[in-house]
This record gives C-alpha cells, sequence and structure tokens, in this order.
C-alpha cells in the first residue's frame, strides 16, 4: 500500500493537510476482503480507523467495496449498530483497489470465544442481536442509493433454491445429498412474504461484541433483498454454533430470547414452522460455500490451508443436511 | 522393503512435534495456523485408512433426485436415502469423525 499517496487522499476528504498516518497494518482479514488499522494523527486528535479492500481473488457473489459502503449508511441510518462509515474512495489510484474507511470498533468476533464467554449473559446477547436484525429488515426496497441490489425475487425461497443448483452446477462436482436437501426444500416451499433487507450472513462470527454489547454487525458484503426468515434461518443453524449445539441462537444463547428480541424491534411475530425450511437452506448454503472456497484452492487461484481445510466441513453438513431433511 | 518408520508414522509423530513444541512457543495470531496443520495431517492419516463405499455414478443420481425421481413414495427413495447416508458417513469418517458420534 502506498502510505503517501493514501495520506494525500485522507488529507483531501477530510480537510486537515496536517493528517498524518501514524499506523496501517493487515488485520487478520476475511478470504474476500482484506482490513487495516490505520491510525492517524488531526489537528483535533489522534483516530483509530479500518480502511477495508478487495482481496486480490474477489469472489464473484460479493458486493464490492463501494456498495457495501453504501450498506453500511443505509444500517446506520436504520439504527443498527455498525462501525461508522466515513471515506469511500473508488479511484483505484490511490491505493490500487477500491476502498473505504470505518471507524474502528473494540471487541472481538471471533466465534469461538464469543460462545465460550457468554455464559450467563448469553440470552440477553442473543436478544440484542435479534434487535439488530429487526433494524437491518426495516429496510426495505425501493432503494435508490441501494440500487446495485437489483429488483427483490418475487419468491425469495425460490430463488434460492434455484441460485443453489446453478452454483452446484458451475463447480461440477455433484452433489447428491446437498441435491436431496434442496429437492426436499422444493417440495415444501413456503409462501412469500414482502422482502427486506437480508444481511445473509448474519452469523456468530460476523458479529463483533464488547462484553456483552453488541459493538458492531460486521461483514455485509452478502447482503440482498429476501425474506427475513433466511437470516433468522441462518443465524440459528446448528451448523453455526460452534459446538455449543444446545444454545440455539448462534451457539450463544435461546432461541426463544433471540426470538423475543426480534420481535420487540419488530412488532411482527416469527412464524416458527418457517424455520425449519430456511435452517435446512442455511445448512446446504454454508456447504455449498464451504465447497466452493475448497475449489479455489483446488484450482490454484487462492491456495491456503484454511481454504483447503474448509471443503472438509462438507460431509458433516450433509451429515446434517440429511437429518434435517427426515425432520422437515 | 522400504526404510521404517513409514510415512504414516512420520505424519503422526510430525503432529505431535507441531502442537507439543511448536503451538506453545508461537505468538497467539499463528496458533491457528499450527492448529490447522495438526488437522490437516491427522485428516491426511484418516484418509490413508479410509475405504471409499463403492458408489454409483453421482452425476447421473444427483441429477434424477433433483427430477424428482428419488422423492418419498418412489421405488428408490428408501434405497437411496441409505445409500447417500453411508456415502455422507464414509467421507465423514475422514473429514469429521467427531460429526458421526453427534448424528448416529
Amino acid at each position: 500500500m502506498d502510505e503517501a499517496r493514501l495520506r494525500d487522499w485522507l488529507a483531501r476528504e477530510t480537510g486537515d493537510e496536517t493528517l498524518r498516518i501514524t499506523a496501517l497494518t493487515r488485520l487478520s482479514g476475511g478470504a474476500i476482503q482484506q482490513n487495516w488499522a490505520l491510525d492517524v494523527a488531526m489537528r483535533d486528535g489522534a483516530k483509530r480507523w479500518v480502511l477495508r479492500t478487495d482481496a486480490p481473488a474477489v469472489l464473484a457473489v460479493s458486493l464490492p467495496r463501494a456498495a457495501e459502503y453504501a450498506l453500511l449508511c443505509a444500517a446506520r441510518d436504520a439504527g443498527v449498530t455498525v462501525a461508522a462509515p466515513l471515506f469511500l474512495c473508488d479511484d483505484t489510484g490511490v491505493t490500487g483497489r477500491p476502498f473505504f474507511v470505518m471507524g474502528r470498533v473494540e471487541g472481538t468476533a471471533a466465534a469461538h470465544r464469543v460462545v465460550k464467554q457468554a455464559g450467563a449473559q448469553g440470552d440477553a446477547i442473543v436478544a440484542a442481536l435479534g434487535r439488530e436484525l429487526a433494524r437491518i429488515h426495516r429496510i426495505v426496497p425501493p432503494r435508490g442509493d441501494l440500487g446495485f441490489l437489483g429488483d427483490p425475487p418475487a419468491d425469495a425461497a425460490r430463488a434460492m433454491i434455484d441460485a443453489m443448483r446453478a452454483r452446484l452446477d458451475a463447480a461440477g462436482t455433484p452433489r447428491p445429498v446437498l441435491e436431496w436437501g434442496l429437492r426436499a426444500l422444493e417440495r415444501a416451499v413456503p409462501a412469500p412474504v414482502p422482502p427486506v433487507l437480508c444481511h445473509h450472513d448474519f452469523r456468530t462470527g460476523n458479529i463483533m461484541l464488547d462484553g456483552a454489547r453488541v459493538s458492531a454487525v460486521l461483514d455485509w458484503e452478502f447482503a440482498a433483498w429476501g425474506d427475513p426468515h433466511a437470516d433468522l434461518g441462518w443465524f440459528c443453524a446448528k451448523c453455526w454454533r460452534f459446538g455449543a449445539v444446545a444454545r440455539e441462537a448462534g451457539g450463544i444463547g435461546a432461541r426463544e430470547a433471540f426470538y423475543a428480541g426480534y420481535e420487540s424491534e419488530s412488532g411482527t411475530r416469527i412464524d416458527r414452522a418457517r424455520m425449519p425450511w430456511w435452517e435446512l437452506m442455511a445448512t446446504i448454503r454454508w456447504a455449498v460455500i464451504a465447497a466452493d472456497q475448497a475449489a479455489r484452492h483446488l484450482s490454484g487461484q487462492e491456495r491456503s490451508l484454511e481454504l483447503a481445510l474448509t471443503g472438509h466441513i462438507v460431509p458433516e453438513l450433509e451429515l446434517d443436511v440429511l437429518a434435517m431433511v427426515e425432520a422437515l | 522393503m522400504l526404510e521404517e518408520p513409514d510415512g504414516a508414522d512420520l505424519l503422526a509423530t510430525a503432529r505431535d512435534v507441531v502442537l507439543l513444541e511448536i503451538l506453545p512457543a508461537l505468538p497467539p495470531e499463528k496458533a491457528m495456523a499450527a492448529r490447522m496443520v495438526a488437522a490437516a495431517i491427522a485428516l491426511a492419516l484418516r484418509e490413508r485408512d479410509a475405504v471409499a463405499p463403492p458408489m454409483p455414478d453421482l452425476a447421473a443420481l444427483a441429477a434424477a433426485i433433483r427430477e424428482g425421481e428419488h422423492d418419498p413414495g418412489t421405488p428408490h427413495h428408501d434405497a437411496t436415502a441409505a445409500l447417500l447416508r453411508d456415502y455422507a458417513r464414509a467421507r465423514a469418517a475422514v473429514s469429521a469423525p467427531k460429526a458421526l458420534g453427534a448424528t448416529g
């Protein structure tokens, strides 16, 4: 990263020519994007920011940084707890790739640590997360500022089945167990509900907690118009409980505590009968993503032990799929 | 006859070195990488001893399932369900043996 160029750009954006970068270090980032801790000294004091940019190999299904920035702004305006979006740079002449700068948030998102530390506060945490999710779902189409999301699907559940099949076809590896699950879902497609903004990766590991306080909902790059139950199911699915299977809401707290938080904020009642469908879909979707991540390693596009091992999650997810089909 | 210890012995021994000697000396941000190395070695060792179950043409099976040819009420349904269970269990035995205990 060219620090001098970045400094000049930040100085222009902030209107503070005295701005100095005092630290710029790579944070442990995702496979899709990179996060840098960015500390600056300004006239009115020191600031602690995060610079977020695309990784060299970008997943086709993830949103570009400018879109993610617009989503962060929309979420903040809807009252969702997010890192404050500060500056967006579409000009690749500054760091080589688009990036944005946001406030740095205290806390931990590491899933295993969050699950381990939740303890007696778990129900309060998931209630707060239910309220956060309800605020996200308050964002509804049409929205000019979120035009990049396209038109909402007429039937989000049906569209999700089609999307999963298309990804399996594109990957080219036959996955009869996942097909088995998708076919079971197809036989039981729920009636459509009005579309909302779905985060589509709202789960333990993507939520930053500072003690028992939610400090930020992270990772907006899969957001899309959809069925709100998709997010509820993703959060509660067994595959996202990180070993704490009995705590059905993200391995953190009780499912009903999560639902209660959501219902208190949304003023709507969650149709519990819809949840097994969406939790099965969540399990299939994670299996499809995991298989795709391993494929990135196998193709040589991005050799990585983490991606390679992620592929080995698929058989376990398939066992879950088979059990969930029986119970659907 | 190749010289012993063999590859499996070496991998298992190397895994102990990673976990018992290297991991405790690593800074916290590198612990995950060491654990992944240990997991990869353990997985490779399980794969070495695994026996793949006989399976039909998976692409044809996947396509037929999608078309509904194995739905409940069809003649193939129960046999296909059993076959898929065996298929997933055999792969989980290598990839995630703990999962077998959990789902029976």
